[in-house]
């Protein structure tokens, strides 16, 4: 009894100090959190509401006006295509080319060390010198690309990349591809690290061909790695900005035109604050809706990777 | 137990109070010998432009004791963010260049700008000695919100003198006479014209003056008042139909709407000989002559040509008188010595060392002038009837995108000249 009278006191002692504790600690990161991420958000929806320049106090109230529009707004849904088709690219083309390139280099062993650095270069290089340098690559009258072409006698391929609408946004998606399938490769690379070496010798032993061994012991292996892949490569193509801003501008006529650059334009160019802050707000809503769907159809490949 | 932690708390808050009230007691005293600080924000980055404004800045220190002047400047796509995010945020520069027209205009409708009319009324010296137009980009409702600074440029076609000599064509005067000129350079296997316009404004400078020769210079005035037929008169599609005729006629080097005029893509063209010639803004001269000395020698230029039937003047310009202007923010607290500030980054020295030491043709009369190029142009600019801004800066900014983007496709064959002229009118009445 008396034990237990002066435990009592302790013990809810010991734990506000703990949850003041915890607050302390984590007061910082959400601090940053809520500055920097909360109230943009929150702002940028309540911008959404107004029809604005941007300067001064001429803000209107115009309530959904600005999203009535952004339903019926052509070039915004053109631009949401054009995310989707970038995300579809990037899973049906940069992830297979990624895991391909993380296995053959894994296999390769310590020799390969060279080619992972090399493979590893075009991600350590600017999105604006990348988009400088295939702009010169693609050019229709200079460019080695067409030069090349033309030499092998395939004038017909010889198209005018960036600048017919028909290519352009193709043309700028081969280039991120070739940007980001490194980022990926190391990932999977480190999934493949974490496999247990016996397990591939005792598939060996047991007659397994190197086709089997990956269909039914590396990828299943690497379901948690291709699931985060999957994730990212859907989320950083919905909120894609930098290559196609420097490659196309969005053009021409809007051909690779994306939910970001357009949003840039309405903002900065056409001093549409507001309308720009609901193509900004959308964009939130249709990241956070994937994400949200994504993570909660595939939780039960969760891992740390 | 409550009561002493309570006294220590308010012991703690007055001794806070009291350390604050001796930091406003030593901040006050400080400020005693006050520095006013003018900032000034400009997109000047190359050592001789800046040098011109510091050195008038320090001019203006100099006369005018006290004042210190904070400037800086930023590179044309990130000045314009920083000016915007700036005034977004309530903390503008006292003084900051700009580009006259809708722009400007956005920023004057929002009362952001100081009006200075008052100030010129006063100086009719100061304001005579800036070429007339100058003022009309700056002026809004009978008031002034600008003052012309860097630069006068207008849209000429530049072309090669030796390939013109080498195939026997003259620079064409008319249509016609251009028509025939592209086919001979075609069947000779060289582009009439290098175009980049992936950036848009570069393809609009041909449709804004195909819109002067076939309507005259008020067709885009009324337009943009709302007067008339607006967007969808007959010299806005006309001129598209001359545009899409150019195009399939082949006139152009192949890729237009993928090129990058920033990275050089059309003056590549001209410096390899597959083009001719460029429709481009007068300081084009000098950056070919820095990039290529040799070319230059080879470099003339012609105005644009006129067309059958139209009311244009052929001596009509599009283009800018002034090209920077300097503006002062509403929330400046010192206008008047911004003004003065103004004063001396445009006085008699600052514009002689803008066309001596910078090879540009300042926006005042009494400059001047050695290089023979600037020479001719600095005469056309005095003899032409009308200097219509360009249009993505005259018109509001909104329907200035539209108009771009509507040329654009009108280059890339995809959208009727029709087409264009209805999607303009009807976001210019929706106001733009």
């Amino acid at each position: 009894m008396n034990i237990a009278l002066s435990a009592t006191p302790e013990r809810r002692l010991r734990l506000s100090s703990q949850t003041l504790v915890t607050i302390v600690f984590l007061a910082p990161s959400l601090l940053l959190l809520a500055v920097f991420l909360l109230y943009p958000l929150v702002s940028s929806l309540r911008l959404s509401l107004l029809d604005w320049n941007g300067l001064g106090n001429t803000a209107r109230y115009i309530g959904l006006a600005n999203w009535a529009k952004l339903a019926h707004d052509a070039v915004f849904w053109q631009s949401l295509r054009n995310n989707v088709l970038l995300a579809v690219a990037s899973i049906a083309i940069q992830l297979p080319i990624a895991l391909a390139l993380a296995v053959l280099l894994e296999k390769a062993g310590r020799g390969s060390r060279i080619l992972k650095v090399l493979y590893f270069l075009p991600l350590l290089m600017s999105s604006v010198a990348i988009g400088v340098l295939f702009k010169q690559i693609y050019d229709p009258n200079f460019g080695p690309l067409n030069v090349a072409l033309q030499a092998f006698g395939l004038d017909g391929l010889a198209k005018d990349w960036l600048g017919d609408p028909h290519f352009s946004l193709g043309a700028t998606i081969a280039v991120i591809i070739w940007q980001n399938a490194p980022f990926y490769m190391i990932l999977f690379l480190a999934g493949l690290s974490s496999m247990p070496a016996e397990v591939n010798e005792a598939a060996l032993l047991d007659g397994a061909s190197e086709w089997t061994i990956f269909w039914r012991i590396k990828l299943p292996h690497l379901q948690g790695t291709v699931r985060t892949a999957v994730l990212l490569s859907v989320l950083g193509s919905l909120r894609y900005f930098d290559l196609v801003f420097v490659m196309t501008g969005g053009g021409p006529e809007g051909s690779s035109e994306v939910m970001a650059t357009y949003m840039y334009r309405t903002v900065f160019s056409s001093f549409q604050l507001g309308y720009g802050s609901t193509i900004g707000s959308a964009m939130f809503l249709i990241v956070i809706t994937v994400a949200a769907v994504s993570m909660y159809f595939t939780r039960r490949y969760a891992t740390e990777v | 137990m409550a009561y002493p932690a309570f006294a220590k708390a308010r012991s703690i808050v007055s001794a806070s109070a009291l350390a604050f009230s001796l930091c406003a007691a030593v901040s006050t005293a400080v400020q005693a010998e006050p520095v006013k600080t003018i900032t000034a924000w400009d997109q000047q980055t190359n050592a001789s432009s800046s040098k011109i404004l510091r050195d008038a800045a320090d001019r203006f220190e100099k006369a005018n004791p006290g004042y210190k002047v904070e400037e800086s400047h930023v590179l044309n796509e990130a000045y314009k963010t920083k000016l915007k995010v700036s005034f977004g945020a309530d903390q503008p520069p006292c003084v900051f260049e700009n580009w006259g027209g809708g722009g400007l205009h956005e920023y004057v409708k929002s009362g952001q700008i100081v009006d200075l009319s008052p100030y010129l009324n006063k100086d009719p010296a100061y304001r005579n000695r800036f070429m007339k137009a100058s003022w009309d980009v700056t002026t809004f409702d009978g008031k002034t919100y600008g003052v012309a600074a860097e630069n006068a440029a207008a849209a000429v076609i530049f072309y090669n003198k030796e390939v013109f000599r080498k195939y026997g064509i003259t620079p064409p005067k008319t249509w016609d006479e251009l028509l025939h000129v592209v086919d001979v350079l075609k069947s000779h296997g060289v582009a009439a014209f290098s175009l980049a316009n992936k950036n848009k404004w570069t393809g609009s400078m041909y449709y804004m003056y195909l819109v002067d020769r076939i309507g005259g210079p008020q067709v885009v005035k009324d337009a943009l008042a709302g007067k008339g037929k607006g967007f969808e008169d007959p010299a806005f599609v006309e001129a598209g139909k001359r545009i899409q005729e150019l195009v399939k006629a082949g006139a152009f080097a192949p890729g237009i709407n993928g090129l990058d005029y920033d990275s050089g893509a059309s003056r590549r063209l001209l410096y390899s000989g597959k083009a001719a010639m460029e429709l481009m803004g007068a300081w084009e001269a000098s950056t070919i002559a820095n990039e290529d000395p040799a070319f230059s020698k080879d470099l003339d230029f012609m105005p644009f040509p006129t067309v059958p039937g139209g009311k244009g003047d052929a001596r009509d310009l599009i283009g800018t008188v002034g090209d920077g202007f300097l503006s002062i923010s509403t929330q400046c607290k010192y206008p008047d010595a911004a003004f003065k500030l103004i004063q001396a980054m445009t006085d008699e020295q600052a514009m002689q060392e803008r066309a001596s030491n910078d090879h540009k043709l300042p926006p005042v009369n009494n400059v001047k002038i050695d290089d023979p190029i600037t020479q001719r142009l600095q005469k056309m600019l005095a003899d032409a009837p009308s200097v219509q801004l360009w249009y993505d800066q005259a018109l509001p900014p909104a329907l200035g995108e539209m108009h771009k983007d509507t040329t654009q496709a009108l280059f890339g064959l995809s959208l009727t000249p029709e087409a264009a002229a209805q999607q303009m009118q009807a976001a210019a009445k929706k106001g733009g």
